[in-house]
């Protein structure tokens, strides 16, 4: 059965973040948000969501540390992460999965594309 | 960066003139549209009208970050306007449809010029680094830069974010812009080098060109590093590698600074009873000079009791003899001490001290007839008190040689002391047998080690068991003045 609990959006870009929840809502993904990696991490531990989608710039704690972070803390490692990273970074997507990541959507998103990988995440 | 911000505005006359396009299909179509579509235009228009004055800046300004999470969220309404859109509003449709493509081909990191810069990557030693500053995307540029090359990024927007977050936590390297509102980098910089603990944090602070006098003011105030904005990110990986070297050597020399203290501890407990304070400095500092492995030294050995001391300590209570004994000895270790001697133990009312160990000096033999006769002369002080207190005036003799003994750390493995061995102890103490209340007598040996002036009296020879020629032992009666 799939894991029904909320999906986590990490980011700090108020536009680009509005944008996302209402495609997703839309898309009847059940979406909340956090604006920084430390804001994160206390999302992921008090609402344990299904997935996470974490863009990587991001201030107070970056999305890297954040990703860390997130893979030492037991009570939250299980939690898989989408990282959301600048298109032409090569080198962002691989510290991403360095960092732990499970996946990677390149900005701007394939819409359709990060829904499949949210839906695999949340089956795993 | 630059470079890849040129290519953008180039192409965003495109995208700007698809935007006023689309804004204008809309305003004459919209009566038809759905409530939510009606937002999600108004969502896209805003997205446009922050990308329109975002372009307006001149290039350098432009954050990239900012852009591209712009088109982002422009493209991401257009996508969701066009699959909501009835296959009646073509027009909007086609509108929305030439946004998109124009978006794709101004699209920051569409082009290969972007991310072009220095791919030089410097390897180091992960680090925890604290980056201050009071814009957003300088901090955001530096968490990424370094954070991508493995290190540890928390940032701070003001002094006193940076003061919190040092207190939170180990940080490695502290990167400080010295221009911020409230408290500012040098005001940061100076109670990081006040703080016991966050002294030796390496600071590298950050400031425009023309601010070199306030550079200058932190590198004498103790920051270790500077770059001027803006600054080649390569760069600063290698000013925090260095930084984060720094810090690891200050950790362990400090590591190895609280082992040395350590066993200076270790050592002053066990020997502060029998050195004076001097000796166990002496030794602290030229640890080769100490072996306690045992070790033959030549050394001037006293010994010291109270004449007919049994006999008198029949006739008192026991809180007596020892409240007489603790006086004595309290005040002929404090003069034994002040003379550098080590005392070897104590037996009852005996004392027995040597000179010259463990740490040997010219003036041993000096130092100890010296003592001897301060220690005399401190009798009548004590005397004094007996008296006073209704206890008997006591009488101390006093010998000393000086010869050969093996020191070092005697005993078994579950109680050892330092202490000595040899025949000239056994002289002394025979020596000690002969000498009368209040006289001092040293042996031949110690006479002739003498360097000083001493008023010397008779001597007389005795005869010891278990060697064949007699010593000659002399009386001490002051120092030659």
């Amino acid at each position: 059965m799939t894991n029904q609990a909320p999906v986590l959006l990490v980011e700090d870009n108020e536009l680009n973040r509005d944008m996302l929840v209402r495609r997703l809502n839309r898309a009847g993904v059940e979406v909340i948000v956090a604006g920084d990696g430390q804001q994160a991490l206390d999302a992921m531990v008090s609402e344990q969501p299904r997935v996470v989608l974490m863009d990587m710039n991001l201030p107070v704690l970056d999305g890297w540390t954040a990703c860390r972070r997130a893979r030492e803390d037991p009570r939250i490692s299980h939690i898989p992460i989408i990282a959301l990273t600048a298109h032409a970074m090569e080198s962002d997507r691989l510290n991403a999965l360095q960092a732990g990541c499970d996946d990677y959507a390149t900005k701007p998103v394939d819409f359709p594309g990060l829904l499949i990988k949210i839906e695999k995440l949340s089956r795993a | 960066m630059t470079g890849s911000n040129h290519t953008i505005t180039q192409s965003s006359d495109l995208l700007l003139r698809a935007l006023v396009e689309l804004r204008d299909t809309f305003a004459a179509t919209q009566e038809h549209l759905p409530a939510e579509s009606l937002e999600d235009f108004s969502r896209l228009f805003e997205g446009g009208n922050r990308l329109e004055a975002m372009l307006a800046r001149a290039t350098a300004d432009i954050d990239n970050h900012d852009l591209m999470n712009i088109f982002a969220a422009i493209r991401g309404y257009a996508e969701l306007l066009q699959e909501d859109l009835d296959a009646q509003q073509v027009q909007l449709s086609d509108s929305l449809a030439r946004l998109l493509k124009a978006l794709q081909s101004a699209q920051p990191g569409s082009g290969k010029s972007r991310d072009s810069g220095d791919k030089r990557v410097i390897e180091s030693e992960p680090g925890y680094i604290l980056a201050v500053d009071d814009l957003k995307e300088n901090r955001e540029l530096v968490a990424r830069n370094l954070s991508r090359i493995g290190h540890f990024v928390v940032t701070a927007a003001s002094g006193e974010e940076a003061l919190r977050a040092l207190e939170q936590s180990d940080v490695d390297v502290v990167l400080l812009d010295l221009l911020m509102p409230g408290m500012d980098g040098r005001e940061v910089l100076r109670r990081i080098k006040e703080h016991p603990d966050w002294r030796a944090t390496p600071v590298i602070v950050i400031s425009g060109q023309q601010d070199m006098d306030g550079i200058i003011e932190c590198i004498e105030a103790g920051a270790d590093d500077y770059l001027f904005k803006p600054f080649n990110q390569v760069l600063l990986q290698a000013r925090i590698k260095a930084g984060i070297e720094r810090k690891r050597w200050h950790d362990r020399e400090e590591q190895y600074r609280q082992q040395l203290e350590r066993n200076e501890k270790f050592i002053r407990a066990t020997f502060g009873r029998y050195l004076s304070d001097e000796i166990v400095t002496d030794i602290l500092e030229r640890p080769e000079g100490l072996e306690l492995g045992g070790d033959l030294r030549r050394v001037t050995i006293m010994m010291s009791d109270i004449r007919g001391f049994t006999t008198l300590s029949e006739h008192l209570a026991p809180a007596q003899v020892v409240t007489m004994l603790n006086r004595y000895l309290g005040a002929m270790t404090d003069i034994i001490m002040a003379h550098q001697g080590t005392i070897d133990e104590f037996i009852g009312d005996a004392i027995l001290a040597v000179f010259g160990a463990p740490q040997h000096r010219d003036d041993d033999a000096d130092r100890a007839v010296s003592c001897a006769l301060e220690m005399q002369a401190a009798m009548a002080q004590i005397n004094e008190v007996n008296e006073a207190e209704g206890l008997p005036v006591i009488k101390t003799g006093i010998a000393l040689n000086t010869g050969d003994v093996i020191a070092g750390n005697i005993g078994s493995e579950r109680r050892s002391k330092y202490g000595f061995v040899g025949h000239a102890m056994n002289v002394t103490s025979r020596i000690e047998d002969l000498t009368a209340g209040g006289g001092i007598l040293v042996s031949d040996s110690t006479l002739q080690s003498l360097k000083g002036d001493f008023l010397v009296g008779d001597c007389q020879e005795l005869k010891v068991k278990g060697i064949e020629e007699s010593i000659v032992v002399h009386q001490i009666l002051g120092s030659a003045l």
